[in-house]
């Protein structure tokens, strides 16, 4: 898109909104439509040499530039151009999307209104080809999670480990409800490491209230690009496996992938032990070899210790 | 400046919304005062690039004559009914989660997209509402460098081709569906004549356009089905487990308690399954242990095996 088509498009949708609005005031219009102020001044110059073919003064749209001055837009002797233009195809899709990601972080509550607006926009503008999924936990989590961030309540969650690792207890001051990637997350202050810490949704099992309240501690790091990034203490390692794992290239954050005669030598780094013996007991004999070396022996030991509590099975 | 272009382009939007009937193009240009003092090439370029500049926009412009004598005679209106949003009117709560729609897509493109319909429903009233749900952050991010194109297309019905495990394909994207942070497009592979998913993070090359738009008309897809096609693949079976204390999180509220022998510290669960699940079972490590059947159980501790074994070989 051009910049004048984007005005076009703007001011298709502005002379209906001020008209709707009646009287708008000049930040929270160029807020609303995503421009500056002066972009928004632009576009009122230009509005106000539009109108019905003739161009005679009384066929232009008139813009009270006075009040324009004191902050207050005013337009009239616009009522041909009442009713915004219906949703392109594009918008029309990029909205349906947006909205599918929100139901996916929603609690059955609030999905109930996701779920009548979309039908709503549907029923003016089919877009049916797009589908957002995420993995988001339970109904009940995102409830309980959703009242305590809006509560401001201390929670303890039930939060799964690693396979081969305890479920933890950490009890927290839930601060966002978040997605990433396909993930829902909970982003909060863990009492307990005194720190920011992001928990997915779907390892939590429970949210169990403790009945005190927390007072704001302004906000985390932006969960934005990089959040998943290595830490300082992660270690690289050097993994081949066969053909048929080419897919962990494609589920992790990887350094880098190399062919090798046998399958691929994948470059990662790992910060969480428990995480990558996990990896490693997933791939089993997928795995041609690992450098260095002694990486693997945690995740051989816990092969071993289940094969031995195999065997053991076998004597009951 | 570009002002005097919008400002070109509104008029004859409205002109055209006013019209009664087709109006000639020659009354056009006399109409509307960004074509006067232009000679008629100039204008008929001119004309051309903001008839298609309109449609692009979304503007429903008709072509068409209303006289039967002559109907070569054409002309240009815009109806109204094709035009104007329908009334719509939502709730409190649709509002709120309409309101956090435009801070959703992490990609550019589709962020404008987003916002530009919801300037559309304030002009029409509606007051999508970005404060009421601060407790949900949702995100929307396509980093897959074949995504921009393919969406495109997908909107516009272009047929595209593009290299995809090695091979050229022909394509007619139908669909496309965002799972566990991987865009997917779905479609016919007119190399094939089948319907086939790609995952856009495999495209191997740009998505090239190789026809007009409207090529084909994508026929209704169902997403559940497909998106079943996605997951991974493989027999069903149901199993019982034994899980030590509080492992294996997921595993234990899938499944349900059974009264089954286990060992000390490990309590018994029937589980079902879809897929490779015996790579799973594994990466539990002593955390989960098959009880039954006997055939899963051997293949399992066959997993471990190798993994044991491994630097040894």
């Amino acid at each position: 898109m051009t910049a004048s088509s984007d005005q076009v498009t703007r001011l298709l949708s502005l002379v209906p909104y001020l008209q709707t609005v009646g009287e708008a005031g000049l930040d929270e219009t160029a807020e609303r439509f995503g421009v500056s102020r002066k972009q928004l001044l632009r576009d009122l110059n230009v509005i106000w040499y539009c109108g019905l073919p003739g161009g005679y003064p009384g066929d232009l749209i008139e813009v009270d530039f006075d009040s324009v001055a004191e902050g207050v837009i005013r337009l009239s002797n616009a009522e041909f151009l009442s009713r915004p233009m219906r949703f392109t195809p594009d918008e029309a899709y990029a909205l349906l999307a947006a909205l599918q990601d929100i139901r996916e972080l929603a609690d059955a509550e609030s999905r109930a209104a996701v779920d009548s607006a979309i039908a709503k926009l549907g029923a003016v503008q089919a877009s049916g080809g797009v589908a957002v999924r995420a993995r988001a936990g339970s109904d009940e989590v995102r409830a309980a999670l959703r009242e305590a961030v809006e509560g401001r309540r201390v929670v303890t969650l039930v939060y799964d480990a690693q396979p081969g690792q305890a479920a933890t207890r950490p009890t927290v001051e839930p601060y966002v409800i978040a997605s990433r990637d396909g993930y829902g997350y909970l982003q909060a202050w863990s009492i307990g490491a005194e720190a920011w810490r992001t928990y997915r949704l779907d390892r939590i099992s429970a949210v169990e209230a403790t009945g005190e309240m927390y007072d704001w501690r302004g906000q985390p790091e932006p969960f934005g690009a990089g959040w998943l990034d290595q830490r300082a203490d992660a270690a690289l390692v050097k993994l081949e496996v066969k053909n048929s794992a080419h897919w962990i290239t494609e589920y992790f954050p990887i350094v880098a992938a190399k062919r090798t005669r046998r399958g691929w030598l994948v470059t990662m780094r790992v910060a969480d032990p428990a995480w990558w013996r996990a990896l490693l007991l997933r791939l089993g004999g997928e795995v041609l070899s690992v450098d260095p070396p002694d990486a693997a022996a945690s995740a051989r030991e816990a092969a071993r210790e289940a094969l031995a509590a195999y065997e053991a099975l076998a004597d009951v | 400046m570009s002002d005097g272009k919008s400002e070109r382009l509104l008029n004859l939007t409205i002109c055209l919304l006013m019209a009664r009937h087709f109006i000639s193009k020659q009354d056009v240009r006399r109409t509307i005062e960004g074509y006067r003092g232009l000679d008629d090439a100039a204008f008929n370029r001119l004309f051309e690039r903001d008839k298609d500049e309109l449609r692009e926009l979304g503007v429903p412009l008709s072509v068409g004559s209303d006289d039967p004598l002559f109907p070569d005679d054409v002309g240009y209106r815009i109806l109204r009914k094709d035009f104007e949003l329908p009334p719509l009117s939502f709730e409190p709560a649709e509002l709120a989660v309409l309101g956090l729609a435009s801070s959703v897509w992490d990609a550019a493109t589709q962020a404008d997209e987003a916002k530009s319909a919801l300037a559309k429903l304030r002009a029409a009233g509606a007051d999508p509402d970005p404060g009421r749900m601060a407790c949900l952050a949702p995100n929307l991010s396509a980093k897959e460098p074949a995504f921009a194109a393919m969406w495109q297309a997908m909107l516009d019905r272009v047929e595209v081709s593009f290299d995809y495990h090695g091979k050229r394909r022909s394509y007619q994207p139908w669909a496309m569906t965002h799972r566990q942070g991987a865009w997917y497009v779905y479609g016919r592979d007119l190399g094939v004549g089948q319907p086939r998913i790609y995952r856009l993070g495999r495209v191997e090359s740009d998505v090239e356009a190789v026809s007009g738009k409207g090529a084909f008309e994508p026929p209704e897809v169902d997403f559940e089905a497909l998106l079943a096609q996605i997951e991974p693949k493989g027999p069903e079976g149901a199993a019982v487990v034994a899980i030590r204390g509080e492992e294996a999180g997921p595993l234990r509220r899938s499944g349900t308690p059974v009264d089954a022998p286990a060992p000390p510290g490990y309590s018994a669960y029937r589980i079902s399954y879809a897929g490779d699940v015996v790579a799973e079972l594994a990466s539990h490590g002593a955390g989960v242990l098959v009880l039954d059947p006997p055939q899963l159980r051997q293949a399992v501790v066959d997993h471990l095996a190798a993994m044991a074994g491994e630097g040894e070989r």
